[in-house]
This record gives C-alpha cells, structure tokens and sequence, in this order.
C-alpha cells in the first residue's frame, strides 16, 4: 500500500503526478501558469486526465532570482487550499526543499512534500512526520538547492547508480526515524540533478535496482536536458524521448511518474505495465471469439 | 453454450468483452445442478466448459452426471470482422441450426469455422429456454436449457 497523506493506492498501480508551476520562468511551459487563474486551469485540465497527483512548485529548479521562504509560500499556500478545497480526492504535492514552506501547505492541504533537493533542509522531515504527509526523498549528490551539476562524478563502486541508492535510502530511513510512516516515503534518482546525461541514462537503464530496494520508485524524467542532449533536441521537441525513458522506468517497475504531458505518459505506462503482466488489456477478443 | 476463450479466466480484461454472454452462461450452467458433465468437440471448448462448471462451484464428472453441458457454436464467418471472413452462406446455415441441430452438413461446417460436432444431440432450441442468441463479434452464440 502507498499512503499520500489522506489517499491510498495499491501497490500495483501507478501513478501519474502531473506537475504544476506557479513560476514565471520554469524551463517547459515559460511561465504558462504563472497566474493563479491559469495554474488552476492547468490542475482542471490534468484531473480531468486522469491525473491522481499534481506537484505544485513555486521556484523553478534552475539558478535564476532569489526566492525567499514567504514569496515562495505567497506563490503556492493559498493555492494549495483552493485546490483541495475543489478537488478532495485529488492527492497534492508541493515541490519544496523549505521545512516552513513545508509545514505552511501541509496546514493548507497538501499530501505530499516533494523534496527535490535531497533532504538540503533537515527540518523537512519533521515537518512531513507532524503532518502524516508523504516524502519523495530525491538524490541529488549533495549539491545547493537550484545549482547546475559541474564535473560531478560517482567514482565509488557501483557508480551513480550505487549513490542514489545510498542516498534516497538513507533519507528515506532519517524521515522513518523522524515519524515519517514506512508506506508514505518514496525515493526518486532525480534524473539531471546533480548528474549529467551520461549519468542519467544509466539511472534510466539500471532503474530495476532502485526498484529492489522495495521502496517507491519515482520518476521525473519529462522533457529534461538528458533526454535533449541524447536526441539532439529543444525543450518543446524532447517528448518522444522522454516516453522512450518512461517505458523503461515503467518495466523495471517505476510507481510514480512526475510528467508535464499526463495523457501520453499513461498510455505509454498502462502499455507497458500490460506487457509486464501486471495490468489486463482493456479489453481483449481477438483471436478469442 | 459456445467455446469461447474470452471466457477463460487467463484472457481476463479489464471490461468483459463477453459480459453478457458470460452472465447467461452463469446462469445455465447454475440450473444443472452439483455434477456437471461436459461434451465438447475437443480439447479448448472443454477447458472453457468445464473452468465455467468449476467457477459455478459445479464438479466436472464422466458419469452419473445432474446435468449435462454441451459446447459448440454456430458459424464464425458471418461479417467482415468474422474471424473467418464474411461467407455469404454463414447466416443460412446458423438459420438452419436455429431450428434444428438435426443432419447438420459437417463439411459446410468445417468450411464455415462452426464447432457443431456435439450439437447433434441436442433437441431443437425451438424447445428450449434460449438466454442468449447473437453474433457479436461475427461468432453464431448461443446458450440455451433444457429443462
């Protein structure tokens, strides 16, 4: 069973966690949501995909303006709490590595805290534990929230593969310490986050083994650099690879798929958790007549 | 009742493509009582006959059997769609079986894709309790009782 906040899911089934900027600068939409009118647009039209998840984040990953701790929340609390009072059964995530801003859209309505920046504030997990929320314990190698990887490398046995999954688990054990419950804790490789593409892929195409580490495996992988710079193509054109990515991630087993394009990521995973035997076609006669 | 794999409990889909045909053979198979036997034409229409005994809570027995289920079909070349095409001779012939299962033409049969090898035991459907009675997928069905 997974446990976001006050949903369930059954641990067959996966999720797709549609991701929504309250930023005027996030690299895939440039800012399309920046308004509050337009982002709860954007939260409409994913539920009405099928979306369970939306990840709401206030501050764009890459270095630009300082955003401090209460613009951040004048961004994405009083949202939070529209959202959840218009969608109940909607699970809500809120993209932060700030234990205030945390603990603000948990007492807003939030399920899940997604720390994208590796546990970079050791408070988050306090903050998750008080509120029985979710926590996506993302690798990062240790880098400065909103800061490019620079000649990172994963010299160690195992390589990068062998510190994401050092790291996630130790964070995701450091948040079952602090009272995060064991079903509400899911580890995420991060792709391009303190990696560079040749990093990614191998997180990609060794996905299985953050799998068997039995804990959730969530993936962020849409429309980012390392798809761009494997195929040779800009942000608006990276969407083909970014569903080559998926499937793999989705037949080593991935639960959670943080995407901007809801539709046809589920197609692609519902595809390929069929060939994995472990959903029915949805409706089979063929040669069966 | 047809030989349909649909029916089998490993072709399972999400929504039943044979929901209705699947709910009249239930309810057939539910009025022949504890000890069911099953007469097919071969090996796959007696695994979908006897799963469904099985799942009715029924036993499959050779003998002293409360009921007795026949498995067969009518012709599988009644449209385009058909799994074996459209053959103009198709409906006439499931006409023909529709009211009587006498001096069925088992050569037409074969030609047809029919699986009429059991049906020739059976009284007419004109004296049965027909629960369903249809082509859907191109595949003369039917599932009837005699009580």
């Amino acid at each position: 069973m997974l446990k976001l906040g006050r949903h369930t899911f059954a641990d067959d089934q996966p999720l797709m966690m549609a991701i929504v900027n309250r930023t005027p600068d996030s690299f895939f939409d440039k800012g399309a949501t920046w308004a509050e009118d337009a982002a709860f647009a954007r939260v409409a039209e994913v539920v009405g995909q099928g979306a369970e998840i939306v990840d709401i984040g206030g501050i764009k990953a890459a270095p630009g303006v300082e955003i401090g701790p209460a613009e951040e929340k004048a961004r994405v609390v009083d949202f939070v709490a529209r959202v959840r009072e218009t969608w109940p059964d909607l699970v809500i995530s809120v993209d932060t590595w700030r234990a205030e801003v945390g603990d603000a859209v948990c007492a807003a309505g939030a399920d899940v805290l997604n720390d994208a920046w590796g546990g970079a504030d050791p408070e988050l997990v306090d903050v998750a534990a008080q509120w029985r929320a979710a926590l996506i314990c993302t690798h990062t190698g240790g880098v400065t929230p909103r800061t490019r990887p620079y000649r990172i490398e994963y010299d160690g046995p195992g390589g990068v593969v062998a510190a994401a999954i050092a790291d996630t688990v130790a964070y995701a054990e450091r948040a079952l310490a602090a009272g995060v419950e064991r079903d509400s804790l899911v580890i995420d490789p991060a792709h391009d986050f303190g990696k560079n593409t040749f990093h990614s892929l191998e997180l990609t195409r060794r996905l299985d083994e953050m799998v068997a580490t039995g804990w959730p495996v969530l993936v962020s992988l849409s429309n980012k650099d390392f798809v761009g710079e494997t195929l040779g193509l800009e942000v608006g054109e990276r969407l083909i690879g970014t569903l080559a990515a998926t499937s793999v991630c989705a037949l080593a087993g991935a639960r959670i798929y943080r995407v901007h394009q809801v539709l046809e990521t589920r197609q692609t995973v519902d595809m390929v958790w069929s060939i994995a035997g472990r959903r029915p076609p949805l409706r089979a006669i063929r040669g069966l007549q | 009742m047809p030989g349909v794999p649909a029916l089998l409990k490993r072709h399972a889909s999400l929504e039943d493509p044979v929901a209705e045909l699947r709910a009249a053979c239930a309810t057939a198979i539910g009025r022949l009582g504890p000890r069911v036997r099953v007469l097919a034409s071969g090996p796959s229409a007696e695994r979908v006959g006897s799963q469904l005994v099985w799942q009715a809570g029924g036993l499959v027995v050779e003998d002293d059997e409360t009921g007795l289920l026949v498995v067969g079909n009518g012709s599988a070349k009644r449209t385009e769609k058909a799994p074996g095409h459209f053959d103009p001779r198709a409906e006439a012939f499931d006409e023909g079986l529709r009211t009587s299962f006498a001096g069925i033409d088992p050569a037409l049969a074969d030609e047809l894709w029919a699986d009429t090898g059991m049906l020739g035991i059976l009284p007419a459907l004109t004296d049965a309790e027909v629960l369903y009675d249809d082509a859907p997928f191109g595949v003369q069905y039917w599932v009837a009782f005699w009580g």
